[in-house]
């Protein structure tokens, strides 16, 4: 059995219902929710399909070889992928994008581990299912929306309108009751892995919340003003769409006030970050987990955005500053999150619309499927790859077509494996990810 | 000097304007008894305006009554389009962003063509590209991109997907300039971002409608798809061998953003191509050949009418219009009544005569919420603001309205048709989608453009720059030493005369605060109360 066909055993044997990939664990969580302490997942979504299989390369040479035979002039030279040493190997070798030193040196350090070739599913699916159409799969593959939409929602093929977050905050709402905020929290809009029945997220900017100008202390005759526009706020409005703007407006005055009082009082990070927009949002949550106390905050999920990722065009020019600034980032956030002394108490994680095309359309890629993921932190099994790498090779085992590759886990256990580190119980995590039970391993076994 | 309300809206600088007590001139305006009453009251020809142009105005509401609904839309129906790129042309060169929104609101706050210029920004958030991409250096490139959307409004659909097809604009956003036939050996194949996205988004949409806008599913119930993965591989084969307009070889394009894409036929896949519907181009036809066939095989698809106009019900009246309303305007895009198909002319004239569009209902699904940059151009355009060098130079835009004119953030728009909050309109099945960028942060940056536009820029600051839009209050100072007299005034210009008995009963109440002589204060005040009002913001 080669290296490589050894990953496709234990693929088969995923599928078959036997153990997972490299490192599988049993279940951890527990049989009622565990809302103690402080923890806090930090959701980092890469807006159009970042290209990882340019970020986790193989680097030994019979691997290497397929890879570069099926991405041509946008395969990444094999001398200078950065050498990785996952705790369970697999046969072969791998290196990271040339771009992002700082990831290497948290996965050496234990702090960053390697979710290999997830992508949204309905139940396991192999190449053979997929060709022959005996396995149900998410409707729209290779659409950005729909994608994006499988990722906050877990949707399947369900008409489910909530994301996984929004759920989580609904089903622990009644143990965070004291929170002063809610529990989830956006610095990149409005995005459906918030949507729920019941809790709603807040949305704040990078540079943190923005004051009704109109209604500060210090302009004249500010608080007849606020409470006139409030006065209007609070009458009925006769729409569906007044009532909504009346509601927004009056979340944003009664959240912006207690957020702007508790920020005031964060402490200087001497942690520098990025200025980019990645960075200057991870900033913006590591101020407000600073001030996690003040606000009585116990659990957060914090989402935070990128685009660019969509590299149809001149990939090899862009790529390197896409994954360099993730990788600086994230570097950062980890670093700031342990001056804090809350280094195993956050977890970073990315999420990306899909994996791309192995094939070139000349200078770019197009929109696959699977693809790998990265999770940061102390709380996180680092250091390792999880799950079964694929074969990078056109028309091969893994690929669907055009260079598409099957995923081998899913997005339900990727977000499963988080929440139930985050503290739900194994009924909760089934109310959270409905669709679950579709795969044979609920907890990808990636956090402590 | 530009106006940077990025940083002004996001930090807490307004001075409210104390001093400057109103003139005492004025009286009541008096004047003769008006002629018999209108077929069309001052109210109804307000709320047409706002579905139909940038924000009503005093001037346009007495024509709607002189011509009636359909006479007006006749009369912009025959306007020339109010090109933004020879504005950009008359101003110093380089142009740069802020010229371009400069142009956007030349045209949309003074051009004539309302109408057109309501189509246009309707169809640019359908056939998205955004500044946000590598056009961000070319701003000309934008506004003739622009501008072909205005000259193509009342045009006809399939003309439409061609020019924008061909733009030099769309081929770099999505990827079909430079789009080259396969070549295995080097594991390239043909890029599908645009025959992805173009199906997707610009013409059929995901799943098959039925006339009136309905999903048609399967006997489980499961949505049937338009296409598939290989419908996508035989339109993104068509779309090879295109780059710049006068380019001397593929690879040495000539970067003409001015003129429509020219292909150059040794880079263009001459294999079949299978299409919707089972269509099929056969082998050896040259690019422009076989995009004619591919763009007459989408436009024939059965999804065109509802899909297209359906979202622009939504841009021009409701978010959630009647299946048969959709279907009423539906016909009209597939026949005009002369066998034509597509004729956008006809079609807009369905959107806005429709009873559905024109009876006002008491149903609290009806309207929609406005977006906030309908709101901006609706405040101005009351007052007819102004610069005294006659620009609109603002910069930050995109940030504070979460919206700019072609800065979407992807090709998504700002949001899509179907975006639902979560609550009662979720719970309902009913859609808002401007609600997608109302969020906590943009719904306090919106209120404070929307205080400073009044309170910072007004005229009765007498220091202002020549640069700074301003509205002049004047005309309303009269009214304002009656708060009551005050409150219906603007509540005429902001809100075609119908207020709540809350936002009234808080206006004057507001007003009353002032003593006499301090007029100014409670005409900006009542104003503001008004304009940052979910009865400003919703249109019914």
């Amino acid at each position: 059995m080669s290296r490589i066909d050894r990953r496709h055993f234990l693929r088969l044997a995923v599928a078959a219902g036997g153990t997972f990939g490299l490192s599988a664990l049993p279940g951890r969580a527990t049989a009622a929710p565990d809302t103690s302490g402080y923890r806090a997942l930090v959701a980092v979504f890469l807006l159009g399909g970042n290209d990882s299989f340019n970020m986790v390369v193989p680097r030994s040479d019979a691997e290497y070889a397929v890879y570069a035979a099926a991405r041509q002039n946008l395969a990444i030279p094999q001398g200078s992928l950065l050498p990785i040493s996952p705790a369970t190997p697999d046969g072969a070798t791998y290196g990271l994008h040339p771009s992002v030193p700082q990831l290497q040196q948290l996965f050496g350090a234990g702090r960053a581990a390697i979710v290999a070739n997830l992508g949204p599913l309905v139940e396991p699916a192999t190449k053979a299912q997929v060709l022959d159409a005996s396995v149900l799969l998410p409707p729209q593959l290779f659409s950005h929306n729909d994608q994006q939409d499988q990722w906050h929602t877990l949707k399947g093929r369900d008409p489910l309108v909530t994301g996984w977050a929004g759920r989580a905050a609904d089903l622990l709402d009644p143990d965070l009751a004291t929170q002063r905020l809610p529990m989830n929290i956006s610095i990149a809009g409005t995005l459906p892995l918030y949507a729920s029945s019941g809790t709603e997220p807040y949305v704040v900017g990078e540079q943190g919340v923005v004051e009704y100008a109109g209604f500060d202390a210090s302009v004249f005759n500010a608080t007849e003003r606020r409470r006139a526009f409030e006065a209007v706020l609070a009458a009925n409005s006769p729409t569906i769409y007044g009532r909504a703007f009346n509601r927004v407006h009056q979340r944003a005055l009664g959240r912006g006030d207690t957020a702007r009082a508790a920020l005031a009082q964060a402490p200087a990070l001497t942690t520098p970050f990025p200025d980019s927009p990645l960075g200057r949002q991870l900033a913006m949550v590591a101020r407000l987990i600073s001030v996690r106390g003040e606000l009585s905050m116990r659990r957060q999920v914090f989402l935070v955005a990128i685009g660019g990722f969509d590299t149809h065009d001149v990939q090899n020019q862009v790529q390197p500053g896409l994954l360099g600034g993730v990788g600086a980032s994230l570097a950062a956030f980890d670093a700031a999150m342990t001056e804090l002394g809350v280094g195993s108490e956050v977890t970073a994680f990315t999420m990306s619309d899909f994996g791309r095309t192995l094939t070139s359309n000349g200078d770019g890629t197009d929109h696959g499927w699977a693809g790998h993921q990265l999770v940061v932190g102390g709380a996180v099994r680092g250091g390792d790859i999880y799950g079964a790498m694929p074969r990078l090779e056109i028309d091969g085992p893994d690929d669907v077509g055009g260079g598409r590759i099957v995923p081998t886990a899913s997005v339900h256990q990727y977000a499963a494996t988080l929440l139930s580190w985050f503290g739900l119980d194994e009924s909760q995590i089934d109310a959270a990810v409905p669709g679950l039970g579709a795969f044979p391993v609920r907890d990808l076994g990636f956090m402590i | 000097m530009i106006i940077r309300i990025r940083q002004a809206c996001a930090a807490a600088v307004v001075t409210v304007v104390t001093a400057c007590g109103g003139g005492d001139g004025g009286g009541a305006g008096g004047g003769n008894p008006p002629p018999p009453p209108p077929a069309i009251s001052y109210a109804e020809a307000h709320r047409f305006l706002t579905q139909a142009t940038f924000g009503a105005t005093a001037a346009d509401i007495q024509r709607v009554t002189e011509l009636g609904y359909e006479g007006w839309i006749d009369e912009q129906l025959r306007l020339p389009a109010t090109s933004q790129l020879d504005y950009l042309r008359t101003l110093p060169q380089p142009n740069s962003q802020p010229d371009r929104i400069d142009a956007w609101f030349q045209s949309s706050l003074e051009g004539r063509d309302q109408l057109r210029q309501r189509m246009a920004f309707a169809l640019s958030e359908i056939w998205v590209v955004s500044e946000v991409s590598a056009l961000s250096e070319f701003p000309q490139a934008l506004s003739w991109y622009y501008d072909l959307l205005a000259e193509n409004a009342f045009g006809n659909y399939r003309e439409l997907m061609e020019q924008v097809t061909l733009s030099p604009q769309m081929g770099i956003y999505l990827s079909m300039l430079g789009n080259e036939k396969p070549d295995r050996a080097r594991n390239i194949r043909p890029d599908e971002n645009y025959a992805r996205e173009m199906m997707q988004l610009f013409t059929i949409g995901l799943v098959e409608l039925d006339p009136d806008g309905g999903v048609r599913r399967d006997a489980g119930g499961v949505p049937l798809p338009t296409y598939d993965q290989a419908t996508i591989e035989g339109f993104a084969h068509v779309f090879t061998g295109w780059t710049f307009g006068g380019s001397a070889q593929f690879y040495q394009p000539s970067f003409d953003w001015l003129q429509p894409m020219e292909p150059f036929e040794a880079f263009h896949d001459t294999g079949p191509k299978s299409l919707l519907n089972g269509f099929v181009i056969p082998a050896g036809g040259s690019a422009r050949a076989d995009l004619d066939a591919a763009l007459d095989n989408i436009f024939a698809h059965d999804n065109v009418p509802p899909f297209v106009v359906k979202q622009l019900i939504q841009r021009f009246v409701t978010s959630n219009p009647s299946p048969a309303y959709v279907e009423r305007v539906a016909a009209v895009f597939a026949d005009n009544g002369d066998g034509t198909r597509g004729d956008l002319a006809a079609v807009i004239k369905a959107v806005l005569l429709d009873d559905e569009a024109r009876t006002p209902s008491s149903a609290e699904g009806t309207g929609k919420l406005k977006e906030p940059l309908l709101r901006l151009t609706g405040l101005w355009r009351a007052y007819g603001a102004r610069a005294e060098n006659g620009r609109y130079l603002i910069d930050g835009l995109g940030f504070v309205l979460g919206q700019a004119p072609l800065q979407s953030p992807s090709v998504f728009n700002f949001f899509r048709p179907d975006y639902a909050p979560p609550g009662e309109i979720a719970a309902s099945a009913r859609v808002a989608p401007e609600m997608q960028i109302a969020t906590d942060l943009t719904a306090a940056l919106t209120t404070n453009l929307m205080s400073i536009a009044i309170f910072v820029w007004n005229r009765f600051d007498e220091t202002l720059g020549p640069e700074t839009v301003a509205i002049d209050f004047s005309d309303d100072l009269p009214a304002a030493s009656d708060p009551e007299v005050l409150v219906t005034r603007v509540a005429e210009r902001l809100l075609g005369g119908t207020i709540s008995t809350e936002l009234r009963r808080e206006a004057e109440a507001l007003a009353a605060l002032y003593p006499a002589g301090q007029e100014a204060v409670r005409v900006l005040e009542v104003t503001h109360l008004i304009a940052t009002s979910a009865e400003f913001a919703v249109q019914r």
